[in-house]
């Protein structure tokens, strides 16, 4: 009997500890092998490796914008299924439910701010992103297939908000929506088809926002974090961070894996990175990986726990204050609801499809599909065109010179178009002067 | 798993069963996918439209006196009437699909700038070609009727 209750006394004084160590596979490390396995066991710290190359934590060679572009998506996500609770998709509900959010939903303004905010910064720091990659020369092998993936990201984002442009249902909305869609009307054969499945109708009506809401509260960001887990996944997979060529990059060689009871020795082409030649281990041997040895460190490492954890979380608390310190400062604009009789004049779409826009007023079809189906075209392509192997891990590298300046001014011209087709046109698309 | 390989290694027309039962699975599933997509494209395509008509009645043509121009923009067309012909112009931007006023020396799009005469022939702007004009009919009512399904030839009136 008092050796009972000895036994449920003392589980009820160990219980706090005995539920910590459940959850918690190890204690706070002290040691490198303590560092090395809290990374390793970790369901969420493992995503990281268990070293970081000084480089990849320095902020001047990242600036952490694919960083901060997941954390803007993850701040969008937790916006979003928030609002989704008042929203309703409905041509007569919609914009009627955008004012409740001002008046009577309690931290609606702020909530509807965050998301338009983190939307806008998320297209900004994508492409950011994607000419910090370009200068530093970090899409050349073994990172070809990320650099793709990361421009399918571009596209999803930029459809991403595309979709939720409409949702408010005002006049900025339809008008801007009628015209995109009209953009995509113009695809060579299968354009109109495109048009009517997106648009569900013949014109912007309860039929295209009910679609484009279910594109962009479901099959956007499903597809988006697929794309995003793949893209994060294949930057260990491909050695971490792109290193400058001074410091050898760790050769992949292939590590022949023994597994026991089958004869067939199976390839596990980059999956660890040895600077040894091949040798065989047991699987095993494998999965112990940080704790067993595999020829030197790398040098110029350190432990991600706690540097790489400690920048990461840094860099989630100053996107979150950026977006909250706008949010609070800025209201996101709400026009008049949708009149299908009157276009606002001039009538414009999101700033970052200014750009397309001022191009399609020279030619619908040259505008809104041929030249950004060459750009897209060639973007997806470039790191099969560009072959050469200088140059990589550092900003604008004297060797990259050419292809620096060519994508240099991409950027500028989309950027210029981007300005004129804000501040520089107005009525009917005339050149005005903002000053 | 173990006891599987080794059993398979020792018989030989299994393996070949085996791959016949690889290739049929990749197969079926390689087909299920296809079949999917293309379900999948039939049923997002839509069947029936909940929008408006594209055949209405515009009422009789007294409402429309000679030498007006009148647009209905619900309906996105504008009702021309000269003498006693009558005939109805899209205003419907073949640009991007804005629509567009009556101007004075014809129409105007408000978005990119395109403007077309009286008769909807683009006179400048990045418009790529004419606006369409729609077969009106007389009603046994008496009242007209315009169908934007059935694009006529620009400049054919209907006399009333």
């Amino acid at each position: 009997m008092s050796k009972d209750q000895n036994s449920i006394g003392k589980s009820v004084v160990d219980l706090p500890a005995n539920v910590t160590r459940s959850i918690f596979r190890n204690p706070l490390p002290t040691s490198d092998r303590g560092r090395a396995a809290t990374s390793f066991t970790n369901f969420f710290l493992h995503i990281q490796p268990v070293r970081v190359s000084r480089q990849a934590l320095r902020p001047s060679y990242t600036m952490g914008l694919g960083l901060i572009s997941f954390f803007l998506f993850a701040i969008l996500t937790a916006t979003g299924v928030l609002l989704m609770f008042y929203y309703v998709p409905s041509t007569t509900q919609a914009y009627d439910r955008m004012l409740d959010l001002r008046s009577s939903v309690v931290f609606g303004v702020i909530l509807r701010n965050m998301h338009r905010w983190a939307a806008h910064g998320m297209v900004a720091c994508v492409f950011l992103h994607m000419c910090r990659v370009f200068f530093t020369g970090s899409y050349k092998p073994p990172r070809e297939f990320n650099w793709v993936i990361g421009v399918c990201l571009f596209g999803l984002t930029l459809l991403s908000s595309f979709t939720g442009y409409l949702l408010p249902w005002d006049q900025l909305a339809f008008w801007a929506i009628t015209v995109g869609t009209s953009i995509a009307g113009y695809a060579p054969l299968v354009g109109k088809a495109i048009k009517f499945i997106l648009l569900g109708d013949a014109t912007v009506g309860q039929e295209a926002l009910l679609r484009f809401y279910v594109l962009h509260v479901v099959v956007l960001p499903l597809v988006l974090t697929i794309f995003v887990a793949v893209h994060f996944w294949r930057i260990r997979k491909d050695g971490g961070l792109a290193k400058p060529e001074s410091e050898p990059a760790p050769k992949r060689v292939p590590v022949q894996v023994e597994i026991q009871d089958d004869p067939a020795p199976i390839m596990a082409t980059g999956s660890i990175a040895v600077a040894a030649p091949a040798r065989r281990f047991t699987i095993q041997g494998l999965v112990r990986g940080p704790l067993v040895k595999v020829g030197r460190l790398e040098e110029d490492t350190v432990f991600s726990w706690p540097n790489l954890l400690v920048a990461e979380l840094f860099v989630l608390l100053l996107t979150i204050a950026g977006v909250m310190l706008v949010s609070f400062f800025f209201n996101a604009p709400l026009e008049q609801p949708v009149n299908v009789m009157h276009p606002p004049n001039p009538a414009k779409a999101p700033w970052y499809f200014l750009g397309l826009q001022e191009q399609v007023s020279y030619s619908a079809f040259w505008g809104g599909i041929g030249v950004p189906g060459i750009e897209v075209l060639l973007l997806l392509l470039l790191p099969y065109i560009d072959r050469g192997k200088e140059g990589v891990g550092r900003w604008f590298a004297r060797q990259r010179i050419f292809a620096n300046s060519i994508f240099l001014l991409f950027v500028i011209v989309n950027i210029y178009l981007i300005v004129i087709g804000t501040f520089f046109r107005g009525a009917n698309w005339q050149f005005v002067s903002p000053f | 798993m173990v006891a599987t390989s080794t059993e398979a290694k020792s018989t030989e027309p299994q393996v070949g069963r085996r791959r016949f039962l690889g290739w049929l699975t990749g197969l079926g599933i390689a087909g299920s996918a296809a079949l999917g997509s293309l379900a999948t494209f039939f049923f997002i395509r839509p069947r029936t439209t909940y929008g408006q008509p594209n055949r209405f009645k515009i009422g009789r043509s007294e409402g429309f006196p000679p030498g007006s121009r009148i647009a209905i923009d619900p309906k996105r067309v504008c009702i021309v009437r000269e003498g006693n012909k009558v005939a109805a112009i899209s205003t419907t931007c073949t640009h991007l699909g804005c629509i567009i006023a009556p101007s004075a020396t014809g129409f105007q799009c408000p978005c990119h700038g395109s403007r077309f005469d009286v008769d909807g022939n683009v006179t400048g702007g990045p418009a790529p070609k004419a606006l369409a004009w729609y077969a009106v009919t007389l009603t046994p009512s008496g009242e007209l009727e315009v169908d934007k399904d059935n694009e006529i030839q620009t400049g054919t009136y209907l006399s009333v």
